[in-house]
């Protein structure tokens, strides 16, 4: 392995603007002649809206226009969609309603998007929203599943009668019940999976801007996939055709899922710029991102899983209630179902699975996919079930995971996944002996003594990443192909210039892509650029989510730098006078077998571009390759998370005492990259069991609209982390990379729970384990002696 | 985001005094708390301007008041609503039951308060101190009035 | 933000003048309460009088058996002076409690009072060390000075120009940090002078800081003990999403026999 090569941990190259504030971001940009765009937003969860006002708006000093949905219905502007076709048990499609990127007769959400105030300033914006004067008429809110699903609850979108957007099922129903009918024991749980916002540290932000000239429009957004953006913008939404909307995602300060999502607000910026002649700005503050982003989570679970007589896993029913908004975010009904119900196998020989999950619309923000998207919720509603029945069939739980781990690859599970690598048995009793488990009980005494519980819990989590080969989501209603794109320029002197689909929003691609092209090019990482996030630049892409940059973008670059060298050996055939099939690659070099005679890869990018030394009519001069990449499986991280945590009964506080991972992410380009996402996931994934809680009163407002009442996790919640990793390379992709960027968030919240109720000595209680919930659950007699 | 709080107090009048002061919107616009204006649209509803201030934050808010479930003399419903601009809204209303008491007459209220908007998003913390206080100012200042005019 | 005029004062009595006169000016000490509050426009000062140039307003100083600060003086300084250290260590870990290290280097102790949240740290060490709030016009005992919810008896054009804290034989403050705000979810001070005990506790009150009468006659003995049988009834207690009235209640004892441990240098 070489200092910068695959393997090593290089410090990344992106850091430098970073932490000397050089990086471009969105706000950063400012354009001639920009305007400010400022949203007016319903402060009611649910409303007829019988007018909106805007004459006092268009006297204020500095205001351009107000734009209402009238305005966008006039111009046939479409309106964002859901890209992911759910059918029904009963074949029905899903019941959508329609989601216009200004409101269009009514409110459905605090934070609904109702009108739009451009003006010189964002100042003058703001006073313009100010003077908009809109008559709402409320109506009931429906802020909550139960809520929307109750019988004669009104109708938030006309096209759902009863507010159920799908009744979905995955898995044999008959057979599932079969295995429940001869189980000895059966484990039922009802489980809460809190719903989340993302918090991305910069928040949303867009430019657009229109060139009347060449009757080009550019939008400059936070997105982490500026081509699908332009897609959906272009072929649904109808700004205008691919070849005239370019999109620019410039540097982008986090996302997490939530900036996969086209929303109104760029779509506005775009739009607009044209209709006031102005480039046209807006930049989230922090309480409209809260309102107005893409919500995570927020599931209600019945599980139960059935075992036999010597505690063996017979099968599992899962039901859920997924709260997915009042409108369908873009890729909001897949999270749920397809990202959800085929990870419920865990990491366990499951004969029989079935899930049945019905998607809700509520009077809230939109929900959709955050880090993890729909694996979180079945790595714990799994996490959870397997803690509690070895818990109720006084087992180890390490021993019953043992006894129903997959062991056997390829697995195939009962819900359409077939696991090709791992191995989990390694992965536990790494994680336990790095956690010293053996020692917990005189910890746990040594608390006891200072009047503290101290609990010890588990995490086998799996996950799907590197989504995924196109005809598989297709066949389950995807509306897009999962591929993705790189090209490989090499200049004359030999330095490279990648262009990739993938889109980093710190992630530290421009280090790690760079690590595998230097590595196979044999030449300095300094002499390797990542270019990305520029439809203009960047032929097509498919972006970056569900931990896929590795396993499919940079598979895309090993395919078009395998073209590279192949073409490579052509020019060198020439150049050294040998046959092409005698030519070989290495460290750098092209080199004739058996000979010293050798030229270095720029001396052959150089040749390949003077093309004195061939026929040009029988090669192409130049050396740039492109390649598209379509992966033949999913892949599948798994681990195991050791929670160790100590809970004060008098006020209910939980300090986390000590933490141990272990992960299998195939092979590693960069360690501590890799560290860096684990120790990333596992904050957020501390943040849902511990403290984030999104809560929307009775009457639909948002409570939890600053950081004042929103809780994030902060450095001081955590430990230090152990982290581990164990190696089965992922058969489905070149360099048998898997993911590691949702593992952490995947695996943290039922550790956290199974260690809290191992503390408490019961089961009762739900994320956030708050010190308010935790001190509650105190109260409660435990129902077990703690595990010993 | 909602509450509800109930209280009583004794006031040194007898119940068509207390019931009067209670219809009497001169009382009503001292009693409640910032009210800069209050005129009468009918005989039992208001146009209202009231500007509240809890710490730094100041609000106007512009709204009705309506008597409602009138009862004379045993009660009402005072109720009200108000935009508050870039704050949000707000509303609510008091129940007022009035009865006899060896010291003159009993005032018992519940009151219910909604709001929504910023108010809610930001000041989650405050609302039920704010809510308690202001019910409370409001109810003090009536008792002071009975007890002027007794 | 709305527009306003910004008018950096030079004393205290021009300060004083300015809030007098204008039409709806306020004070900016360490401005993070108000400066917030206006970005949201849910203040709209028409001028803004910045105190930070009144040199004597800032700086501690040991005076006779009390520790004087000067309302400017930002939490950080408080918590790092050599004077309050020597003279009432809890004080200095009160205020090295107050926020995260951004707050303390703007936030002001007279700010703080004056503002008078009902979740600020301040206050309740006001209270239970029996401080006095000097004024430009007057001196107010705690006691009187905190009123109720962001209230105080400060009146028209009257400016905090310092807090003289007495010097207690013991002090001790525990808080129970509201974990996404970190303001004091209940934070109680306990203080010790002769046969007296004083106990304030801020957070929790539904009308803002408060003493704990029946516990500071309930130290028989000044130890944690003493509070053990004594319970705080929810009434009268915030309740919000973090916690309900109830649990508050639960938390001022711990923190109360907490802080009274901490008081005896012990941890409980």
């Amino acid at each position: 392995m070489s200092a910068t090569g695959i393997g090593a941990r290089v410090v990344r190259k992106e850091d430098h603007r970073f932490i000397t504030g050089k990086g471009r971001y969105v706000d950063d940009i400012n354009r001639p002649g920009q305007s400010h765009a400022y949203f007016v937003r319903s402060p009611h969860a649910h409303a007829t809206i019988k007018s909106v006002d805007a004459s006092e708006a268009l006297k204020k000093p500095g205001v351009l226009a107000v734009f209402t949905g009238a305005d966008i219905a006039a111009d046939k502007i479409g309106g964002l969609i859901c890209g992911w076709m759910i059918h029904s048990k009963d074949g029905s499609p899903m019941k959508a309603g329609a989601h216009p990127a200004l409101a269009q007769g009514k409110a459905r959400y605090v934070g609904d998007h109702v009108a739009v105030v451009i003006a010189e300033t964002l100042a003058q914006a703001r006073d313009g929203a100010e003077a908009v004067v809109v008559d709402y008429e409320e109506l009931p809110p429906l802020p909550d599943m139960t809520l929307a699903t109750a019988k004669g609850a009104a109708a938030i979108h006309a096209e759902a009668p009863d507010n159920i957007v799908y009744n979905w099922h995955l898995g044999d129903k008959a057979a599932t019940d079969a295995a429940f009918a001869k189980a000895k024991h059966v484990t039922k749980l009802d489980i809460v999976n809190n719903r989340l916002v993302p918090n991305a540290m910069e928040p949303r932000a867009a430019i657009g801007e229109y060139d009347d000239g060449d009757g080009v429009f550019t939008l400059y957004t936070t997105s982490q996939n500026p081509h699908v953006a332009r897609l959906v913008l272009s072929a649904f939404i109808g700004i205008a055709p691919e070849n005239k909307l370019r999109v620019i995602a410039p540097d982008v300060g986090g996302g997490f899922g939530s900036k996969i999502f086209i929303y109104a607000e760029e779509t506005i910026c775009v739009w607009a710029a044209k209709k006031v002649g102005r480039p046209v700005k807006w930049t989230a503050d922090r309480t409209e991102e809260f309102l107005a982003v893409a919500h995570g989570r927020d599931h209600l679970t019945h599980a139960e899983l059935a075992l036999d007589g010597d505690n063996r896993i017979l099968g599992m029913r899962v039901s859920t209630k997924a709260n997915l908004g009042a409108y369908l975010s873009t890729f909001a009904s897949s999270v749920p179902t397809y990202l959800y119900a085929p990870l419920l196998s865990g990491q366990y020989n499951i004969p029989s699975i079935y899930c049945e999950v019905d998607g809700v619309y509520t009077t809230t923000a939109p929900v959709d996919a955050y880090r993890g998207a729909g694996r979180p919720e079945a790595t714990y509603v799994v996490e959870r079930l397997i803690e509690v029945a070895a818990r109720e069939r006084r087992m180890d739980p390490t021993a019953f995971r043992e006894m129903n781990f997959v062991r056997q690859f390829p697995h195939q599970t009962p819900v359409i996944m077939m696991y090709d690598a791992g191995n989990y048995p390694l992965a536990l009793k790494t994680a336990m002996d790095m956690h010293d488990v053996k020692t917990f009980a005189q910890r746990r005494s040594e608390s006891e003594r200072r009047g503290k519980l101290r609990g010890l819990g588990y995490s086998a989590y799996i996950e799907a990443c590197g989504i995924a080969p196109s005809a598989a989501v297709g066949s389950l209603g995807a509306g897009v192909g999962l591929w993705e794109s790189a090209e490989v320029r090499v200049n004359p002197i030999g330095t490279v210039e990648v262009l990739t689909g993938s889109h980093a929003h710190g992630q530290g691609h421009e280090t790690t892509f760079a690590q595998v092209v230097a590595d196979r090019l044999g030449i300095p990482i300094e002499n390797v650029s990542i270019v990305h996030g520029d439809t203009d630049k960047v032929q097509m892409g498919m972006g970056t989510y569900g931990s896929r940059s590795g396993a499919v973008g940079i598979s895309a670059i090993v395919k078009a730098l395998d073209k590279v060298v192949a073409k490579g050996k052509k020019v060198a055939s020439h150049v050294l006078e040998a046959s092409e099939g005698d030519i070989e690659f290495k460290d750098g070099q092209f080199q004739v077998k058996g000979t010293d005679k050798k030229a270095g890869f720029g001396d052959i990018a150089l040749q390949a571009y003077i093309a004195h030394k061939f026929n040009g009519q029988e090669l192409e001069p130049g050396l740039k390759e492109g390649a598209f990449y379509d992966p033949t499986n999913f892949t599948f991280p798994a681990g195991v998370h050791i929670c160790e945590l100590e809970i004060d009964p008098s006020t209910g506080a939980t300090e986390i005492k000590k933490w141990t991972a272990v992960d299998d992410f195939g092979n590693v380009i960069n360690p501590m990259i890799v560290e860096g996402q684990v120790h990333g996931g596992i904050a957020q994934g501390v943040g849902q069991a511990l403290a984030e809680q999104a809560v929307y009163d009775k009457s639909g407002q948002l409570l939890t609209a600053s950081y004042m009442d929103y809780c994030m996790p902060r450095a001081d919640d955590l430990p230090s982390f152990e982290i581990g990793m164990i190696t089965t390379p992922a058969p489905s992709n070149p360099l048998g990379l898997k993911g590691c960027g949702e593992a952490g968030a995947i695996a943290a919240p039922p550790a956290v729970i199974n260690a809290i109720t191992d503390a408490l000595g019961h089961e009762d209680i739900a994320m956030p384990a708050t010190p308010q919930a935790v001190w509650r659950a105190c109260q409660k007699r435990p129902s077990r002696l703690a595990a010993e | 985001m909602a509450m509800t709080m109930s209280g009583e107090v004794v006031l040194p009048a007898d119940k068509a005094t207390v019931w009067a002061k209670l219809n009497d919107p001169e009382t009503l616009k001292n009693s409640i708390p910032g009210c800069q204006s209050l005129e009468k649209t009918s005989d039992t509803s208001f146009a209202a301007v009231a500007k509240i201030k809890i710490g730094p934050v100041s609000a106007t808010f512009r709204g009705k008041v309506n008597l409602e479930d009138l009862d004379p003399p045993n009660g009402y419903r005072i109720a009200g609503e108000g935009e508050g601009g870039v704050a949000g809204f707000a509303k609510g209303g008091a129940v007022v039951k009035l009865s006899d008491d060896p010291a003159g007459t009993k005032l018992a209220y519940d009151v219910e308060a909604q709001i929504g908007g910023k108010l809610a998003q930001l000041g989650a913390r405050l609302i039920n101190g704010v809510a308690k206080k202001l019910a409370d100012e409001f109810f003090a200042k009536f008792a002071e009035a009975v007890k002027a005019g007794a | 933000m709305y527009a306003f005029d910004y008018i950096k004062a030079t004393s205290l009595d021009q300060a004083a003048k300015l809030l007098s006169e204008k039409e709806e000016a306020k004070l900016l000490a360490g401005g993070h309460t108000l400066l917030p509050t206006m970005k949201q426009r849910l203040a709209a000062p028409g001028v803004l009088v910045d105190l930070s140039g009144v040199s004597d307003l800032r700086g501690i100083a040991r005076e006779g058996d009390a520790v004087v600060i000067g309302a400017m003086t930002p939490h950080g300084e408080v918590a790092t002076s050599a004077v309050v250290r020597a003279a009432i260590p809890s004080l200095a870990e009160l205020a090295s409690v107050i926020g995260d290290p951004a707050v303390r280097h703007r936030g002001t102790i007279g700010g703080s009072v004056a503002n008078n949240d009902p979740a600020a740290d301040y206050p309740a060490a006001c209270l239970a060390l029996g401080a006095t709030i000097v004024t430009n016009k007057r001196s107010v005992a705690a006691d009187d000075f905190f009123t109720g919810l962001f209230e105080t008896a400060l009146e028209d054009g009257e400016i905090v120009a310092k807090v003289s804290f007495p010097i207690p034989d013991k002090m001790g403050y525990a808080k129970f940090r509201n974990p996404a705000s970190r303001y004091a979810l209940v934070g109680v001070c306990v203080a010790q002078k002769g046969s007296t005990a004083r106990v304030a506790v801020t957070g929790a009150g539904s009308n803002g800081v408060f003493r704990w009468k029946e516990a500071e006659a309930a130290f028989a003995t000044f130890d944690p003990a003493s509070l053990e049988k004594l319970t705080m009834s929810p009434a009268g207690i915030n309740g919000d999403i973090h916690a309900d009235a109830e649990y508050r209640a639960h938390l001022i004892g711990v923190m109360a026999r907490r802080a009274t441990a901490k008081a005896l240098g012990k941890r409980l």
